[in-house]
């Protein structure tokens, strides 16, 4: 598998979004919903894309906002392949993706490349694109020892933009994923200023694993 | 404006509920709004406004919570959990502000955080806010 730390290939992005035509109409086809139906996309983001994480039926059903039968339908095929154990406690059952599955790293890349946390996070920084010039995460999620409890460490750099409006842009992406989401705001200027600093927090940030969703961490 | 919320948090031990002296509310705007007026002096160090515009929030907080009739019980992110209820402020600001006072403690017990000033504005755009809408609640009170 590869490893984490370097940035998402370019690439990628072009690949993401294909045309299909379709009676005249052209729409856009993502990667995701040719694989996956919605609902696997919504239960795999949160199982494979957190594997780390245990979650309650319940939990996986309001997380996803899918109805109860689908999301069950999907758990049980999960469990009979293999591929999550469901564990009890009381009377509640929990699931977790399985380790110990042949294609557990594989499952876990499929969705972090399509739709788990680097993809909900570009999504919701998507409209900001243009004002930023670096979106990157780092932290546990980065070094991939992130667990239920752990935030999403988001470094960002913009000149136009305000801590108000990049809440306000991630809040879906911390329904969805049912974590906070923790940016850090500089300046271009600021950001070149304080990189130089060899001890301090950011060249600490960007010397550590990262994930780069916009921008490049030289050019910003 | 609903006091439910506030309630549970006084059933959940983090808030007391009683009348406080007007005196005390008045205390605490002044120096509330004194150390906004100094978080936003830019000769200072950056560390020096950050750390000025978290107590400045703290101070005017707490005192939106007073004049609601409840205060803290040891613990001092309960005020500003209790925005939304004391003076209608909106989840992504207090967002902002419980990651301020993450920070802030992260600065006063460990040492290590990042301050941008982006960061330090946002606080102190958050605290005016506050100011004002505190400013409007007291005349309210006074009026009647």
């Amino acid at each position: 598998m590869e490893k984490r730390g370097v940035a998402a290939p370019k690439a990628e992005g072009a690949i993401r979004s294909k045309r299909k035509r379709t009676g005249g109409r052209i729409e856009t086809l993502s990667i995701a919903d040719a694989v996956f139906t919605l609902t696997q996309q919504r239960v795999y983001a949160l199982l494979f894309g957190q594997p780390n994480r245990r979650f309650f039926v319940t939990e996986l059903i309001d997380l996803a906002c899918m109805g109860r039968g689908a999301v069950q339908r999907e758990l049980a095929k999960l469990a009979t392949a293999g591929l999550v154990t469901p564990s009890r406690v009381g009377n509640r059952v929990y699931y977790q993706a399985n380790r110990d599955s042949p294609i557990f790293e594989d499952l876990c890349a499929i969705v972090r490349k399509t739709i788990g946390i680097e993809r909900v996070v570009e999504n919701a920084l998507k409209p900001l694109t243009d004002k930023l010039s670096l979106a990157a995460i780092h932290g546990s999620v980065a070094n991939r020892t992130d667990t239920a409890a752990s935030d999403i460490d988001l470094l960002l750099v913009s000149d136009d933009l305000t801590l108000e409006s990049v809440y306000s842009a991630l809040e879906p992406a911390e329904k969805l994923l049912g974590r906070q989401i923790h940016p850090i705001l500089y300046k271009s200027q600021e950001y070149r200023h304080r990189r130089l600093d060899q001890t301090g927090f950011l060249a600490h940030v960007l010397e550590s694993p990262k994930i780069v969703i916009m921008g490049s961490t030289d050019d910003a | 404006m609903t006091h439910e919320q506030l309630d549970n948090l006084v059933n959940e031990g983090k808030l007391k509920k009683g009348a406080v002296a007007e005196q005390g509310i008045s205390n605490l705007i002044s120096s509330g709004e004194a150390w906004l007026k100094d978080a936003k002096n830019e000769q200072l160090s950056e560390a020096s406004r950050f750390d000025l515009a978290c107590n400045a929030l703290h101070a005017l907080s707490l005192a939106a919570l007073q004049i609601a009739g409840y205060r803290p019980d040891r613990n001092r992110y309960v005020v500003f959990r209790s925005l939304e209820c004391t003076l209608g402020i909106s989840n992504k600001k207090r967002r902002i502000l419980g990651n301020a006072h993450r920070i802030r403690n992260l600065v006063q017990y460990e040492g290590g955080a990042e301050i941008t000033g982006e960061l330090i504005n946002a606080t102190i755009r958050i605290a005016e806010e506050i100011s004002l809408l505190l400013a409007k609640k007291r005349e309210k009170r006074q009026r009647f």
